[in-house]
């Protein structure tokens, strides 16, 4: 049906280069809105989220408190905000970490192949083969004290091997593409060629990557918060909260909604975006 | 009637597709019927429409956005307005298509032997047995040679003669009246097109069946057909005998069309003629003639009014032209 | 190549022990380190032997089903494993047959009719899904079932084995594993629907459809078997993940598998067990991989043959 198809491809495919779209652009908004809160906590005008008003425990949404308390009498709502800080940090460091090193070494091995590339990769596979959970959670564990600086490196550098295959996965399929052999018959330096030509057609992989990877991330931090491995109380994280409503959950269940909201819109947002920049730019899923 | 002994009659048939761009009129207003044992070449370029009218005669267009009109009737059943479930008893018994690319069209991780069982088993209710021994019968008919072994192999590790071979053996597995071929052979390295189209005719002397042949090659349906159609932005422009659409064509479109295949007695280094121009964009189509904006003897009608079909001298000979060529009957042919 | 990997696993694992700063021996024993156990302790692991020995000595034994005594709870590592295991087994196969029976006739049903009513219902959903972690999915559950339908939600475990009671351990079993089948779900829904949405537009099923041959068989025979490669690529990491990061279900309900195990091995220090875990964890992700590339391999013959 191929001359079909030549003047029905307007129905087939509506998905490549689609616009954007209005709930795309309210995702990016929202997403900032968490990142300028995060960052600006400070100066927001908001409630010590630490200090503890025992006249008004468990109190439920209000005026004077918009999310309510806690069981210890501090403003859920300032908690949310400051909390998004651990999420948002460790999302961005352990990203910044595992593409920082494994993005560069992914390029340049599956670019230069060899004897380089051979070795390299076969340990990372090695790496990979491991369960990075498990060694994420044995060493936070076995690494006291801990720190938000110690999660975001531990988490960062067990990214690094899956960082690595994924990237290099996408620079080999490009690096054998025609044009590419032009450049080096052109007598391009191989910086040039991975700076101009590959670093621009890998870029939508990765950022799809990048986004599902944070996102992949702050539920990982979540979920470290859940066995007791997180940031320690009485900083506030999204995962620490939802982990210690449990126990008060009957009373007060505005301390488990809260952050669980919080973090499930946050890491919507963050799909929402990676996808819809995913098919508008046409790029295969990318298989973790 | 003479009707009464029609295969096939197709009456303003009529496809449009819905697009983003708005409605898409594929085919537009075809009538022509077909007799039992006669071969029709449907010819045309890419875009012509061609293609979607082989697919509509038979019920095969695609089920969302595609709106068909006219009638389409098919050994006394009607096609246009049927439900898919009534037209899964024709397809497959009454008519059967054989695709043009074997290798998209023949279920890559399924063995061969099976996708011609599905058919005897699923549709003619055949056993294991039978069936099988029904599909290496087939195999043979279609010039496959060692049918028993060839029977277990995957698509893929066959050549692709041999491949369309097999599609054709899946076609006629119900034996079918009709077999509509959409560009059989293109695709195929020349020795092999020639072999096919001969298994073919082969074939339609042997079953009793019709043939449709769809194709943009003129050499495919000179010698094959006894009639031809000839098709240009989903419309009839011209329609006759074989021999009278090469010898005695009025439709400067099928002249062009004529003189722009390459042709053997030609001189070597002869420039190939070429239809100035492009298909028409099936969403803009303006009032007049289709072929109006490319054609050397456009008239002022032309561009203001589409003509009809009317007949020609000859009988069943009909063409859509305000100046058409003039007749060369009783003068020796081009 | 499988057994490169393996071996490799098998060193590291080895050398976590190692990995902690003082005595491997003062280590182990934890709090209850007398000189003489930590003199049977040198004889038993050959401490004092140099480090590849202790290896050989340790996987040896290993290989015949010795992973040593943990100290702290007096057991012997392999048979706690060996009672953890089947557990996750179990809510594995569970989850995944929940995922799987509802992914594969909802992905069918949605890929027929692409962008019709259940297509964007389901569309949205799964997408909305994706972006619950699953530790929040089991909080609110139990906020929801105890809170608002007032069924107590027990502590400790209610786990018994299949053999003793086979409807109590479902009804254990039943809140993890719909917990753990949503995740797998949601994948395999989103994967398989777009596979199939592609090989439907193939002209081998429009050849199909012109043989007379009815939409189910279609869908079924011919349409199913190529989608499927990479639902089983992606049921591969996902089982494999789930085996290796179900713990947070685990522990949050009090299911006694591996992963609760090692939370607990970890809370108190057990390293021998923690140990044995991290091998027997690893090792089963690998072997997953392995065994579904395996399959992949038979479902699609085209692949082998590149």
């Amino acid at each position: 049906m191929s001359e079909l198809l030549d003047e029905v491809s307007l129905v087939e495919r509506p998905e490549k280069n689609k616009p954007l779209g209005v709930l795309f652009w309210i995702c990016v908004g929202w997403i900032t809105l968490n990142i300028i809160g995060a960052i600006f906590a400070n100066v927001l005008p908001l409630q010590n989220p630490l200090f503890e008003d025992f006249n008004a425990i468990n109190a439920g949404p209000g005026l004077h408190h918009l999310f309510g308390t806690d069981d210890l009498g501090r403003d859920i709502f300032a908690r949310v905000v400051y909390g998004s800080r651990v999420s948002i940090a460790v999302g961005a460091g352990s990203m910044l970490i595992g593409f920082g090193i494994g993005a560069p070494l992914g390029m340049l091995a599956a670019y230069r192949r060899g004897r380089f590339d051979a070795i390299l990769t076969a340990i990372m596979y090695v790496l990979l083969a491991f369960p990075a959970i498990i060694a994420t959670i044995a060493v936070l564990s076995f690494w006291a004290p801990r720190s938000l600086l110690k999660i975001i490196l531990v988490i960062g550098l067990a990214s690094v091997p899956l960082v690595y295959r994924v990237i290099r996965t996408a620079t080999m399929a490009i690096a054998t593409k025609d044009y590419i052999i032009a450049a080096k018959v052109q007598g391009a330096t191989d910086g040039r060629i991975l700076v101009k030509e590959l670093l621009p057609n890998i870029a939508p992989i990765a950022v799809s990557f990048l986004l599902i990877g944070i996102a992949t991330v702050i539920t990982l931090e979540g979920a470290l918060a859940f066995l007791g491995l997180s940031v320690n109380p009485p900083t506030p994280s999204w995962g620490n909260m939802i982990n210690e409503s449990r126990t008060v959950m009957a009373e007060n269940p505005w301390l488990v909604i809260f952050p669980s909201l919080a973090l499930c819109l946050f890491l919507l947002g963050l799909n929402f975006i990676g996808d819809r920049l995913r098919s508008h730019f046409d790029v295969t899923e990318v298989k973790l | 009637m003479i009707e009464d002994t029609k295969l096939l009659v197709v009456k303003d048939l009529a496809t449009t597709f819905a697009t983003a761009g708005g409605p898409l009129a594929a085919v537009g207003g075809v009538s022509f019927d077909l007799g039992p044992n006669e071969t029709l070449g449907i010819v045309g370029e890419s875009g012509s429409g061609k293609t979607v009218l082989s697919r509509t005669i038979m019920g095969l267009q695609p089920r969302s956005n595609v709106t068909v009109t006219g009638s389409a009737i098919l050994n006394g059943f009607e096609v246009v307005g049927a439900s898919e479930r009534a037209k899964r008893q024709i397809w497959g018994t009454e008519v059967a298509m054989v695709f043009q690319d074997p290798m998209t069209s023949l279920n890559p991780v399924m063995r061969i032997g099976k996708q011609i069982d599905e058919s005897l088993r699923v549709r003619l209710g055949m056993n294991r047995a039978d069936a099988k021994a029904r599909a290496i019968e087939l195999l043979e008919l279609v010039g496959i040679p060692s049918p028993e072994m060839r029977y277990q192999v995957y698509p893929g590790q066959m050549s692709g003669g041999m491949r369309q071979r097999v599609v054709i053996a899946i076609a006629l597995a119900g034996s079918p009246k009709l077999l509509m071929a959409d560009e059989p052979t293109t695709g195929l390295d020349v020795t092999i097109q020639a072999q096919i189209l001969n298994l073919l005719d082969e074939l339609k002397d042997r079953l009793k069946m019709s043939v449709i042949l769809v194709t943009h090659d003129l050499g495919v349906v000179a010698t094959r057909t006894s009639r031809i159609i000839v098709m240009y932005a989903g419309r009839i422009v011209e329609m006759g005998s074989t021999r009278d659409v090469f010898q005695n064509h009025r439709m400067p479109y099928t002249r062009a069309l004529l003189e722009s295949s390459p042709k053997v007695s030609n001189p070597s280094h002869t420039r190939l003629t070429t239809i100035p121009g492009r298909p028409p964009n099936l969403l803009k189509l303006s009032d007049g003639c289709s072929f109006a904006p490319r054609c050397a003897y456009v008239t002022d009608r032309c561009r203001s009014q589409r003509p009809e079909l009317e007949p020609g001298e000859e009988s069943g000979h009909f063409f859509a032209c305000w100046n058409p060529l003039p007749t060369t009957r009783g003068v020796r042919s081009s | 190549m499988l057994l490169g990997i393996i071996f490799v696993i098998s060193v590291g694992s080895f050398y976590l022990i190692h990995l902690l700063p003082g005595d491997p021996a003062v280590v182990i024993l934890g709090t209850g380190a007398t000189p003489q156990n930590k003199a049977i302790l040198y004889r038993q692991l050959g401490l004092n032997r140099p480090i590849y020995e202790q290896y050989f000595t340790w996987i040896s034994n290993v290989l015949r089903g010795n992973m040593g005594t943990s100290f702290i709870s007096q057991t012997s590592v392999a048979s706690t494993i060996r009672a953890a295991l089947p557990i996750d087994v179990e809510l594995i196969v569970l989850s995944q047959i929940i995922a799987f029976a509802t992914a594969i006739p909802l992905a069918m049903r949605s890929a027929r009719k692409p962008d019709g009513p259940l297509d964007r219902i389901l569309g949205a959903g799964s997408f909305t899904l994706l972006s619950v972690p699953p530790f929040i999915i089991i909080v609110l559950m139990v906020l929801f079932i105890s809170v608002k339908l007032g069924i107590p939600h027990t502590g400790p475990s209610s786990y018994v084995t299949f053999s003793t009671d086979w409807i109590v351990n479902l009804e254990s079993l039943a809140l993890p594993a719909v917990t753990l089948a949503i995740g797998s779900f949601v994948v395999y829904y989103r994967v398989l629907r777009s596979d199939l949405i592609a090989t439907l537009q193939e002209e081998f099923i429009t050849m199909a459809r012109s043989k007379g041959i009815s939409q189910r068989r279609i869908m079924w025979r011919h349409a199913f078997r190529p989608s499927s490669v990479a639902l089983l690529g992606s049921a591969g990491v996902n089982i494999g993940g789930l085996l290796a990061g179900g713990f947070v279900v685990q522990y949050l309900l009090a299911i006694p598998g591996l992963g609760y195990t090692l939370i607990s091995a970890i809370n108190m220090s057990d390293y021998l067990l923690v140990q044995g875990i991290v091998l027997v964890v690893s090792v089963g992700v690998v072997l997953i991989n392995f065994i579904f590339d395996f399959i992949i391999n038979i479902v699609d013959p085209r692949i082998s043959r590149e």
